[in-house]
This record gives structure tokens, sequence and C-alpha cells, in this order.
């Protein structure tokens, strides 16, 4: 086949069938120069940026919501088109009407919804609550199946965040393949799809397949149908960088009107659209300064991406975060970076609009990467703290060179690979359980098989024993848990357009995780280094430790603690992979906890590492709060044990550093960041959160909000705005290890 | 063999203001001076931990990949105080490709270290006394030997910001051609908790901290 909208490109076999990665290959132009080129924000986009500003300003005086539809549940066609200023916009679409007001999405759940509107003073309609209560929702399907035990698991908290009540999201459509092949494309491979499918014996997992096909091909359907609202014909390919833009962002559109998944990540697109904005720059049809303005237009629809979601939601996921993770950089299986003037162009729009949380822009980084990039990138995280980093040393060989992340560390190839959320298991919980014989510590329930009783000093050999059956225990109940939360998920809120945008046989991976690492760590090395005594309260359950002596602690590169950490990441790694997943997908295991290690910090009880009862975790596989007195390498060589191979879903680190302990001036911060990541990634960390700043602005910032309105910085594999964290959330911030204070 | 093992506090890994580059610095135990602004009082009379040569080189070379372009300082305390130690570490870790630079107080001028080190930090005391005529012996050898020095000099306000303490410092500056930088710091309190911690006095709590404008008076000064 043969478009006229590619005239220009290079022919190759991503003319014949869906191949967006061998398009790129064959297409794009590696740029290693430096940031020279850059322009600043035009006069429309400054004048676009001040109404954004003055609606995120009324936002936030709101309480944080600005509008909500309640008289509609989301869906492509459901809206009519909203702009912030029909004269100026020139990438066009919102998820509702207008933009900030956000839709209703009842599929995960009718009570989340119901609950979030009334959050913020707003009541669902009659209509939505009526046509509901014929329908079972995702949350209806996995509690008429959830057992006791996944109950009782489930409330204690030693498994939390699971998505049962909203979209699991952590699903990147390929929403680049509506801007390279134009819907009808798409429609007929799915058709062709759905044909083949047909031929096959009729078990309960093809009748499954044609099922989703069919919604499919539906939802296709319905994305030219809202494109046609805005004025926009996607039937074709695009013809150009504007409609290329255009024409992807409303297949990211239509999956965020569509699901409200908690990670709602756009893929790998800066490089695949330079190649649209080359071309139109060699045709001398696009200046610079016109290529930087579109894609500013495009960040700023991007940054203003919603999700409707209550309080509690908010508890684990702070800042009203929407992972629109955008990767860039990385290098390409034949050795030629995958940086181009674009990848520079979407970092630069933290210049050109300001810092900002969103898009979760994350670089992926290898030693390979050209010079100049990398130093950008350094001076990029010194001035905004809004970026994250990812090894693509290690991603690249297990996934090619057109993978991306999803969330914050999840790598998965685009339109080929998919994963099923798995939220995270509170490990440091699970030790108190086997200490307390399978009771929880604080609510004393029986939630696990009875088991052995501690008492006077714990011996390290005894309590590793009794863990490991409580490791089996809770691998086989997270696993089944999750087989059940994926099931419905499919069944009641199947991810229709996302998955019109994979290739039809995708792979899929369990993402399970843990939260607590740091914490677990500690408290094994405290029993097998100092003496450890519980102490029992009144049911006869551990209320807190005697600890005696000093003991190596996580975070110091002190091999005899870090051995612990890799111990137990590895342990309950094959401990999942004993037990069946839904539609057979792959375990994987994740380190990260987004801001959900205060919560979790709250319903763990005291720990043998000192911790006490209610105090907050350490972030993702951090080392635990200012525990880290070795320097900042050596924290960072901690970390970087952790095994990525059995830890595939991603090990997040958020690192903070003082601006003077990163060096006098500029330049050499610069090169001393950038020396800094080379090192860790050379060591094989996967990921870090960088953030440049002094302790005192954040308190300054908390104080007196309106000084820094736009303050950003990373939390847990993510970017947020200071000020939509809650307190208890901007007081562990604070509370982090620093480093260069000494 | 006795003379491969040291007393050192701690290394601490990463640090970006102690020369150039990311460096691991070792903290060695034992000074010869009791300097009021001192940050790290608990190498003056604590003892550190014994350690060897192998550990001490095993332990940064962990960190190789990070201090390609930085390199390890050896400060404390005194390091010329262990300067056999200093030169076998130093010998061990050119073998690895790692460069050494030492900070001193410039009193004891021993030359075979001084000759095999890759840079000096020289700190100058001259907040309440004047400049002890050692450092000029130290800086004769550096000058010989054409090796780089950076002069540093911790600026406590009132005392030595003065004219005439300033003055001292530029003949030194003009003196010496091996003297590539001179860097003023500024005297800062973070360290009181420590004097606290080891029940001993802060020499300097009366004095205020140092601010951006003094250094920058005091540079100003220097350059006019």
């Amino acid at each position: 086949m043969k478009f006229e909208q590619w005239n220009g490109f290079k022919e190759g076999e991503y003319q014949e069938k869906i191949d967006v990665r061998g398009f790129i290959n064959l297409n794009y132009t590696p740029y290693e120069g430096d940031k020279s080129f850059l322009t600043g924000p035009t006069e429309r986009t400054k004048k676009v940026m001040e109404k954004v500003n003055k609606l995120l300003k009324k936002e936030m005086d709101k309480g944080g919501v600005l509008d909500v539809d309640t008289e509609r549940v989301s869906g492509l066609l459901a809206y009519e088109p909203g702009y912030i200023d029909k004269k100026l916009d020139i990438i066009v679409g919102f998820q509702t009407d207008e933009p900030l007001k956000r839709g209703v999405n009842p599929f995960g759940g009718i009570r989340m919804a119901r609950n979030a509107c009334e959050a913020y003073g707003y009541k669902l309609s009659d209509k939505i609550e009526e046509n509901f209560k014929y329908a079972t929702t995702h949350n209806d399907g996995v509690f008429h199946v959830y057992t006791d035990e996944m109950r009782a698991a489930r409330k204690v908290g030693i498994i939390t965040g699971l998505p049962d009540a909203y979209g699991r999201g952590r699903i990147i459509g390929d929403y680049r393949r509506v801007a390279l092949y134009g819907v009808d494309y798409l429609i007929e491979q799915k058709t062709k799809d759905k044909a083949e499918y047909g031929k096959n014996v009729m078990t309960e997992d093809n009748i499954r397949t044609l099922e989703e096909l069919y919604q499919q091909i539906q939802a296709l359907n319905d994305l030219k149908g809202m494109a046609q609202k805005y004025g926009y014909d996607i039937s074709k390919p695009a013809s150009n960088a504007k409609e290329a833009i255009q024409w992807l962002y409303f297949g990211y559109l239509a999956a965020i009107k569509e699901q409200n998944g908690a990670a709602m990540s756009l893929g790998r697109t800066s490089t695949f659209l330079d190649i649209y904005i080359q071309r139109d720059i060699d045709n001398g049809v696009l200046t610079e300064e016109e290529a930087q303005e579109l894609m500013d237009d495009f960040v700023i629809k991007l940054r203003l991406s919603r999700q409707l979601r209550t309080p509690e939601y908010n508890d684990l996921f702070g800042g009203d975060p929407t992972w629109t993770t955008e990767s860039v950089g990385g290098m390409s299986l034949d050795g030629r970076t995958l940086v181009t003037k674009n990848s520079f162009r979407v970092l630069n729009t933290l210049y050109t609009l300001g810092s900002a949380p969103e898009p979760n822009l994350t670089i992926l980084w290898s030693d390979k990467l050209p010079e100049n990039f990398k130093k950008f990138c350094a001076q990029v995280s010194i001035d905004t703290d809004s970026i994250q980093y990812e090894n693509d040393d290690i991603m690249r060989p297990m996934y090619g060179d057109d993978y991306a992340i999803a969330c914050c560390v999840s790598a998965m190839q685009v339109g080929k690979q998919m994963q099923f959320f798995g939220a995270r298991c509170n490990l440091a919980k699970l030790l108190l359980l086997t200490l307390n014989g399978g009771k929880d510590e604080n609510m004393g329930i029986q939630v696990a098989p009875e088991g052995k009783k501690f008492s006077g000093k714990l011996d390290y050999n005894e309590v590793m024993k009794a863990f490991d059956k409580y490791c089996a225990w809770m691998s086989r109940l997270y696993i089944n848990t999750l087989n059940v939360i994926h099931r419905m998920h499919d069944k009641y809120a199947y991810e229709k357009i996302q998955m019109a945008l994979h290739d039809t046989e995708v792979k899929r991976f369990m993402a399970c995780g843990v939260a607590g690492l740091s914490v677990i760590a500690d408290s094994l090395s405290a029993i097998k280094y100092a003496e450890v005594t519980p102490i029992y309260g009144e049911n006869d359950l551990i209320v807190d430790f005697e600890i005696k002596g000093d003991f190596p602690k996580y975070g110091n590169d002190d091999d005899r603690v870090d051995s612990i950490a890799v111990e137990v990441l590895t342990k309950f790694s094959n401990e999942l992979k004993k037990n069946e997943t839904y539609r057979g997908s792959e375990h994987t295991l994740s380190a990260l906890t987004i801001t959900s290690n205060v919560v979790y910090g709250k319903k763990t009880g005291s720990t043998p590492d000192g911790r006490k009862k209610g105090e907050p975790f350490a972030p993702g596989a951090n080392p635990m709060h200012n525990r880290e007195v070795c320097g900042a390498l050596a924290s960072l060589n901690s970390v970087s044990k952790l095994p990525y191979n059995c830890c595939q879903d991603g090990i997040s680190n958020t690192f903070s550093i003082l601006p003077n302990a990163l060096g006098d001036n500029m330049e050499k911060r610069v090169d001393n960041l950038s020396d800094m990541l080379n090192g860790y990634f050379e060591n094989g960390g996967h990921h870090l959160n960088v953030n440049v700043l002094d302790r005192e602005k954040l308190i300054t910032a908390m104080e007196n909000p309106d000084m820094y309105p736009n303050i950003t910085i990373r939390v847990s594999g993510y970017a947020v705005n200071f000020h939509k964290l809650s307190k208890p959330q901007q007081l562990e911030v604070l509370k982090r290890t620093y480093h260069g204070e000494m | 063999m006795e003379k491969c093992k040291a007393r050192i506090d701690s290394i601490y890994n990463g640090s970006a203001v102690d020369g150039k580059g990311l460096r691991c610095v070792v903290f060695f135990t034992g000074c010869n001076m009791r300097c009021g602004f001192c940050h790290n009082p608990e190498t003056w009379t604590e003892k550190g931990r014994e350690v060897t040569l192998e550990e001490v080189v095993a332990k940064i070379k962990r960190y190789k990949s990070y201090i390609k372009n930085g390199g390890v300082t050896l400060s404390g305390g005194e390091p010329f105080l262990q300067a056999e130690f200093c030169i076998e570490l130093i010998k061990a870790l050119r073998g690895e490709n790692i460069s050494v630079i030492i900070e001193t107080n410039g009193l004891i001028a021993n030359r075979e270290l001084i000759e095999i080190c890759d840079g000096v930090r020289l700190d100058i005391k001259n907040q309440d006394r004047e400049v002890d005529g050692r450092v000029y012996k130290f800086l004769d050898i550096c000058e010989t030997l054409d090796k780089a020095v950076t002069m540093t000099n911790v600026l406590v306000p009132t005392l030595n910001d003065t004219v005439d303490r300033l003055d001292t410092l530029k003949k030194i500056k003009n003196t010496y051609s091996c003297i590539k930088e001179l860097k003023f710091l500024a005297f800062r309190k973070l360290c009181e908790s420590k004097y606290e911690r080891l029940n001993m006095p802060f020499p300097y709590q009366k004095y205020e901290e140092g601010s951006k404008a003094d250094l920058d008076k005091a540079y100003a000064y220097m350059n006019a």
C-alpha cells in the first residue's frame, strides 16, 4: 500500500504491515548537537499560557477540582468539543467540553464515582445512578468473587492500592499508529484479525478475543467520530507535522476519555514526531519556532489531562498525577542514538511553558547518549526538578528499542506488550505478620494460617524460616487476587481504544510490587547483627521491639545488609512465579510506592529496625530517611545492587541533593550530575528521580504557597506540584535525606 | 605490614566540593592543629578505626564508575600525619587510574607525598594567627615540583576578612606560581551539633557565618 501522505519517507516494510518501529528506524534523523537551536515561546503560546495559568489557579483555589460533568458518562462521543481559546488553539481536544472539567467514569465502580463527586461538592446525576443500577461494574465483579481471605488481606492493608475500584491503567496504546496509518487502515487490519480468529475453535479464550476485537473496531470508529467533532477526518494518515501531532493526540485523548486508569502513559512519541517535523522543515513549510510552538501546544493539552478521584485515592497517589509518561532518548539497536531535535524540544517545554509535573518526562539514559544531550538533561533537572531517568542499557536488551515507560518505571514494547497493574504488597507488614504468627499486628485479625509465635531475642535463621512460609502464602494469595481483578477488568472495563492500538497478539505482564523494602532489609539486618526482642502488648501482639546494639543499614553500600534486600526481593519474585497467572501473563515485580509509602507506614506497626508505628516508609527502593551516612554515591550503590532481572517492572529511587553539594557553579553541577547518572546506570541502577533543591525552599513554599506556585518536585516515579501534596506527604518529603548536609 | 594501616574516621562517597568532579573523600583521624572553625573535630580526639590499604582501595574501587572525571581526596584530620599510608594508597589508586589530591594545612612538608599526589588543596589558617612559617616551606616544595595547588581559606567575618589578612594571602598567591586558584570558603556553623555530641565547646560559636556577599567582597579585593 502507498499513501500520498508518506511522500518523502523512505520506503520499507512498515508500508506492508503495522510497524511503527520500522518506520522510525528508517526515517529518523539522530541529533548529536547541542541545545543552541532551540527557540522560546511564541506570543501566541504566551497568551495561551496566561489563560492556562489562570485556569490552574482557579482549580487550586477551588480545592483541586475546577468542575465536574455529572450528567454524562465519559466516553469518546459524550461531549461537544472543548477549547482553551478556539482561535488560539493549534492542537485541539479536551476530555470534556471545557478544559479541566472532569468527566465521570463509573465502569470501574459506581461507588468510587459517586464518592468522588461528593468529595468535591457535586452529586452524580440520577440518570447515571439509574443506568448503573442495571450494570455490573469492574468493582462489582471483583467483589462478587473475592474470598474472605482476599478481603481480610485487603482490609489490613498487606496488599494495598489494588486496582479493584478504578481503571488499572499502565497500558500504553500505540498512539503513533493513528498518525502513521490513519484509522481506516487500523480498522481494516483488526477486521482481518477478527476473520482469522473466527476460524479457530471457539474456546473461551477465543470467544473473549473475538468479543474484544469487536469492541476495538467499535472504538476505532468512535475515534473517527470524536475527531470529526473537532472538524478533522483522521481516517487517512497524517500529512504533516501538525496533523501527526493532532492525530496522535486524538488517539491519546480517546484513551483518557474512555479510561480513568491510574497511569495513562503516552509512550515514546517525540522522535516519531520529529520525522514529520523534519520533513516539514526540509520542505520549507515549517520553521523551528513553529515546530516548538506545535510541541508546546501539544504539551499544554497533555498538562491539562484530569481524572476524577476520591480523597482516599489521593492519599495513595498524591498530587493528582496522570502519569502521562513520555519516554525520551535512548539508543537504537543498530547503535545510533534515538535522540532527535524533538527530544530537545519536548524537554524545552519546561522552559517555554514553565516547569510542571506532567507529562512525566522520562529520559532513557545510555552511556552512549550524545554528551550534549546528557548535559542538557542534567541542566533541565537542576533547573526544573521535573524529569526522571531510566537505564536504557539494561532495558534495551530485554525490550528492544521501541519500548516506553508506563507510569513510573514499567517498561513495555509499545503496541506489543501490556501489563496487568498489580499495585503492591507491604513487605514490612509481612515480616510483622510472620513474627505475630499470621496475625495482623494492628487489628489482631488472623489473616494468614497460624504459625510459630516468637518470644525473647529473635533468631535470624528462625525468623527467615518462618518468613519463607508466609512469603509463599502471600504470593499465592496476591497472584490469585490479581487474577480476579484482571479477569473482571477485562470483562467489565476493557480498554477498547488502547487495545485497538496494540497488536492483536499481545504479550502480557502480571506486574506485582513491593513496598517497605528498606524497612524489611534494615529490620532483618537488626535481627541478624544486633539484639532484637519483641515487646508484647495486650492482645498478645507485638507492639514494639527492644533493639540493643548497632546494625548495618541499607543505603551505605554495606553488603551485609544490601544482600538482605537482594535476597528478600529474589525470594519474593521466585515465590510469585510459582503461581499461575490470568491469561498466561509473565510475573514481574517492582519496588515502587508512588506516594503510598506514607499510607503504608501509617498502617504498619513498629518494626525491628527502630521505625515506630505509623511512621512513613521510604519511597520505592530508597533507603530509609537519613540512615544513609556514607554519601550520595554509597546510597546509589546500595540501590543499584537490586537485580533488575528479578525486579523487571522497575526499581524506583528518588534522590535529592542540595545544589551546593553538586558543585559551586552551574557548569560543575551539570557535569557532576551527568557523571552521577553515568556511574549509577553503569553500575546497573534502573531508575533515578533527581531533585536538586534546598529543603529551605520547600519549607518556604509550604508556608507561602504563593511565593512558588509552580514548584515541582520528583517524588516516586513521577513529579508533582508540591502544593498538591497532602500535609503528611509534604512533611515526608521534607524528612527525606538531602545529600550534601554534612 | 604495619605501615599499610591507617586510622580513619570515615570515607564519604560523593563530594562535589572537595576538588574537581565527583570524589570519594577519606577522612583521616588525628590533627596537628585545633582550628576554631573545624568541621571535623571528631578527628582531633577520636581514634577512628584502623583500616588496611587493601580495604580502602577496595572501598574506593566500588565508585570507579562515578569518579572518572573526579577522583579521591585525602582529608581529615591531617593526612600528612599518616604520610606513609597516603603514599601507598596513592600508588595503589594510580594503578586503578584514579586521581588523588590531598587537603592539608601545610605544616608537614613531606616531599615524597607532595610529589606523588595529583594536586594539593592547601587550607591557609590565618583566622586567629599569622600564617605558620612551615607553610612557606611546604609551598617551596610544591613550587619546585610544579605541583598544582588550590589555596583555600575559611573566611570568618571580622576575623580574617581584614585588609592585612587578605594582603598576606595576596602576597602568597603572587609569590608562588604553583598556586593555580584561591578559593574562599564561607565559615559555617553546620558542625555545631558535632561539638555538642562530643561534649566540646565550639570555639567559634560567637562568630557570624560567612555570607556570599562576604566571599564576593574578599574576591573583589583579591582581584583588585
